[in-house]
């Protein structure tokens, strides 16, 4: 397998409702039991652009592309995508790749 | 609930004012307003503020406090409200209500940004200070990233293609020609926009409104209380905001703001309408894809055609459903905190039959003004009832 690596979430005690995060209270139940969870970084690109005019803080990254993915957890999620490219389309299987500060770089499955 | 009008209405140009202070575009555009409200400024009860990011801009606060000083309204309630790019729209409900529900008999509500005098990086990073930076900022996503998003949806699921978008972008500058308050109006070509500069793929320049200074204002007064107004009053049917999730992921669908939706079911049934009574609108467009969103998520036209609409002139002034005549964000700017009490002095122009690109016989006309990724939105519903 490629590399592979997992997604932080946050998972309430009390009932299971997974929720990307952060968050501290659950948004079904109201417990104030939300734990740190690792998730599974398989799933379906929603969509992805290419950041050509990136904020202060991600300069030095020049273009990017930042990625929307549906996990197979149900969870949505934004990140980065490694292999932008316009065959890349909706649809598409990917898998959290690598961590890269606080985000995650999705790749492609070929 | 009593019934509140719109009667004073007041407008800087939306330009780069780089020599001016954002209290000074404030005051201007505040006292033109006042001066033609019809009540006596003692009258006038609270002071809404529309502003979103002079903090991280211009190292400045209390500016709601401050503008009230220099009006002569001191003493009142003078509050600044945030919600990014719908601060204005809130500020506005927010003085609707204290109208309506007895507060007071006379509001002001006024917008204010200024941006322009700030480098682009500053400006997209003080910007972001509308995204869930927990979870959506660390990705490096902007604003036009999140509409390059939604694009690219857009296109799989209905055929959009660069030049249906386009046709809303020559729409919007072209309408915003005839708008002397406008930053830049222009007639542009399909080709033109295809080769203009990429900015967040698919979004090209052309595609995002250009960075502003401005301020717009209004006077609302219980509508017993306007009998001496200059100009005809504009009654207010409906002021509704509703939230939703700041996340862009924390969206079901990426072409569908549920936070559009709710605000738009509210506005209707508060108006008791249907989105086919109304006659023109001036919608949330920072980017030329959000213009077709919204206004699907408004109703105003049917789920994926939005672009189609426009490619086939049903949203242009003498279409069937007019969009943005004003030029809209695309053109005639967006200095955040003031568009959407921008939007409202458009549509009280065109209810009034004195707007520089008139829709004929307008008599209900909306606005929608949206902040973050659909965190924030307002829907106003204003009427001409003299008729």
């Amino acid at each position: 397998m490629p590399d592979q690596t997992t997604v932080s979430a946050v998972k309430c005690a009390a009932c299971g409702t997974l929720d990307a995060g952060p968050r501290d209270v659950c948004p079904k139940c109201y417990a104030r039991q939300m734990q740190a969870v690792e998730l599974p970084g398989s799933g379906k690109l929603v969509s992805w652009t290419m950041i050509r005019r990136p904020p202060a803080a991600f300069r030095e990254d020049g273009a990017y592309a930042v990625a929307v993915v549906l996990l197979d957890s149900g969870l949505q999620v934004t990140g980065r995508m490694s292999q932008p490219g316009e065959q890349v389309k909706p649809g598409v299987r990917v898998h959290a790749g690598a961590k890269l500060r606080d985000t995650i770089v999705f790749d492609v499955e070929a | 609930m009593r019934d509140v009008v719109i009667t004073g209405i007041g407008s800087t140009t939306f330009a780069q004012h780089k020599a001016r202070s954002i209290q000074s575009l404030a005051v201007e555009a505040a006292s033109a307003a006042i001066e033609r409200a019809g009540i006596d400024r003692s009258e006038i009860g609270a002071l809404y503020l529309g502003n979103f990011i002079a903090g991280p801009l211009l190292g400045q606060e209390v500016l709601a406090g401050m503008i009230g000083d220099e009006l002569g309204l001191t003493g009142i309630p003078c509050t600044k409200v945030e919600g990014a790019c719908a601060s204005g729209g809130i500020a506005f409900r927010h003085a609707v209500m204290a109208v309506a529900s007895g507060s007071c008999n006379a509001a002001i509500v006024v917008g204010a940004e200024k941006m322009a005098h700030a480098s682009g990086a500053a400006v997209t990073s003080a910007l972001n200070c509308a995204m869930d930076n927990r979870s959506d900022g660390p990705s490096g996503l902007t604003f036009p990233g999140l509409f390059g998003l939604a694009w690219r949806v857009h296109a799989e699921r209905y055929g959009t293609t660069r030049d249906d978008v386009s046709a809303v972008v020559m729409k919007n500058k072209e309408n915003g020609l005839k708008n002397p308050l406008a930053q830049m109006g222009a007639m542009l070509t399909l080709d033109e926009i295809r080769h203009s500069a990429p900015i967040a793929d698919p979004i090209q320049l052309y595609d995002c409104c250009p960075v502003s200074d401005g301020a717009a204002a209004l006077v609302v007064v219980a509508a017993d209380r306007a009998r001496n107004a200059s100009d005809l009053p504009i009654r207010v049917r409906a002021a509704v905001q509703s939230s939703g999730p700041a996340r862009l992921a924390g969206h079901a669908d990426l072409c569908n703001f549920k936070t559009t939706r709710l605000a738009a079911e509210r506005a209707y049934s508060a108006a008791g309408i249907t989105a086919a009574d109304i006659d023109l609108a001036e919608i949330h467009d920072c980017f030329s894809m959000a213009e077709i969103i919204h206004c699907e998520d408004l109703g105003l036209v049917p789920r994926g055609e939005g672009a189609k609409w426009a490619a086939e002139g049903r949203t242009r002034v003498g279409g069937s459903m007019p969009i943005n005549a004003s030029g809209g964000l695309l053109s005639k700017g967006h200095p955040v905190g003031a568009t959407g009490v921008g939007q409202l002095y458009e549509v009280v122009m065109q209810l009034r039959g004195k707007h520089p690109n008139q829709v004929k016989n307008a008599r209900l006309g909306m606005t929608q003004n949206v902040g973050g990724a659909g965190v924030a939105c307002t829907v106003s519903i204003l009427e001409r009832t003299d008729a």
